[in-house]
């Protein structure tokens, strides 16, 4: 599991790889620090090869979304696979995220 | 502490040798000497003074000679004492055979102190790491005490007794599991009796596992155990748990829960889905259906969460089936999920069984699915079956 964090059209993309399971959370929360403090710029997690989520990555995304919106940004998903998209479904998370 | 050195040697001047020479490190307390004169004394020394860390032993002696000490000793099996084999140069034969033995290194007389002395320090090195090894050992095996228990306590607070209903014609079956993935896990189910007709039915998932998830486990359990006491409907039930567990939850983490009510006597079904996975019902004639997605979101998360509350009705025969992600998310090695098609499968094959009976065939069947790989998620299920 990798994640990547570059900065375009003054937004803070986040490029997700792999499997974020229970065991990869602890890596991916400090991997997503510098999202925390987005100063009010919009974020994008790109999931186009996150292949996996479970409940400890979906608490990842759910911190990153609070702190965001805090600041005033908003947190795109982009390109869900559809186990995840099954997933955002069945948690209501459809319903918190904008999915591109 | 000291390091207490045994040196064994039938020429008494060594005796004076080694103290004079390390008379420094003896005042100071840091090198502690005693002295055996042959392997029988040795041996009889090593039994009373049972913390000696290094041995410095002559390899021939009468009596008992060195070799046959070494032997003795590592008969004793403690990896934190050492020897050190001494004897002539032109020795090299027992020298060797010692070094085989598990010796851990050896001075040729007439002895170089100073050699001895830097041999002493690297075998003390060895012994604290062996010994600062050993504490944390028995740490970790005190940690897998306390979490077994744990592991006990926490299957303690899952209901086992059905609740029992006095009225004519609300006779159920019910059935249930719970399989940490770890020693402890974040899932639970529970059941508890409301009033003369009606029964709380819970499902839930914490996220993550192990000890974190436990600990929010056991306090979701306890909140909405004791609302849904109360009486109050499911998404009042869903609200002030919500309500009481944003506060309590640290870093988002958060619990899916699926809440249901269900009237013994009649099958009408009131519940509400808090991001939980949608629960199946087994109709009495084989059908199956998949209960509606959630409409609301997981507990702890917004303190402002609203709930709804659905139906849904049981005639007699049917059954409900309220599962957690550990069933459909069972990976293989080849990390292939188990998914819903094979939970269905053997849910459409089942009509008729006992509800115990369906739960032991979903699990052997993730069990043979998942294989060698390690159990990736906590597994839970809860059915309950209204029979005539």
């Amino acid at each position: 599991m990798t994640t990547e964090i570059r900065e375009e059209n003054n937004s803070l993309i986040a490029v997700f790889k792999g499997r974020l399971d229970t065991a990869a959370a602890v890596q991916t929360t400090k991997d997503v620090e510098p999202l925390m403090n987005a100063e009010g710029k919009d974020v994008v997690l790109d999931c186009t090869e996150l292949e996996y989520i479970s409940s400890s990555g979906l608490r990842i995304f759910i911190s990153i979304l609070k702190s965001v919106k805090a600041q005033g940004g908003k947190v795109n998903v982009k390109n869900i696979n559809d186990e995840i998209r099954k997933v955002f479904l069945m948690t209501g998370f459809d319903k918190l995220f904008t999915i591109q | 502490m000291a390091i207490k050195i045994l040196s064994v040697d039938d020429e008494l001047d060594l005796e004076l040798l080694l103290t004079q020479y390390f008379r420094r490190k003896i005042r100071k307390g840091e090198y502690e000497f005693f002295f055996a004169h042959n392997g029988i004394e040795a041996l009889k020394m090593l039994l009373e003074q049972r913390d000696i860390d290094i041995i410095l032993s002559d390899i021939n002696m009468p009596e008992m000679d060195g070799l046959t000490l070494l032997t003795k000793i590592n008969e004793m099996a403690n990896p934190a004492l050492k020897c050190i084999m001494v004897s002539a140069y032109g020795d090299m034969s027992n020298i060797r055979t010692a070094m085989n033995n598990g010796a851990f290194d050896f001075a040729t007389k007439p002895i170089d102190l100073d050699d001895l002395s830097v041999t002493i320090e690297k075998a003390i090195e060895q012994i604290n790491f062996v010994k600062q090894s050993q504490k944390e050992h028995s740490q970790l095996e005190m940690i897998k005490t306390d979490l077994a228990v744990a592991a006990e306590i926490q299957q303690a607070i899952l209901p086992k007794k059905r609740p029992e209903f006095q009225a004519e014609g609300c006779a159920f079956d019910m059935g249930q599991v719970m399989i940490p993935a770890k020693e402890i896990g974040g899932d639970f189910y529970d059941y508890f009796h409301i009033d003369d007709e009606h029964m709380g039915l819970v499902m839930a998932d914490v996220s993550g596992k192990g000890i974190p998830a436990a600990l929010f486990m056991a306090v979701s359990r306890t909140m909405i155990r004791i609302s849904g006491l109360q009486g109050i409907n499911t998404a009042q039930c869903m609200r002030q748990s919500n309500k009481l567990l944003t506060k309590e939850s640290v870093d988002n983490m958060f619990v899916t829960v699926f809440y249901a009510i269900i009237n013994v006597k009649t099958g009408e079904v009131s519940y509400c889905n808090a991001g939980h996975n949608p629960p199946y019902i087994l109709r009495k004639d084989g059908s199956l259906e998949k209960m509606p997605y959630s409409e609301t979101f997981m507990l702890g998360v917004f303190e402002d969460t609203e709930f709804t509350e659905e139906k849904t009705k049981l005639e007699k025969g049917d059954m409900l089936l309220m599962y957690t992600d550990g069933v459909d998310e069972a990976f293989n090695p080849q990390n292939e999920g188990f998914g819903d098609e094979r939970l269905e499968q053997i849910l459409k094959e089942s009509a008729g069984d006992s509800c115990q009976n369906i739960i032991d065939k979903v699990i052997d069947s993730v069990k043979a699915f998942v294989g060698e790989a390690p159990q990736s998620d906590d597994i839970t299920l809860l059915a309950i079956k209204r029979i005539s």
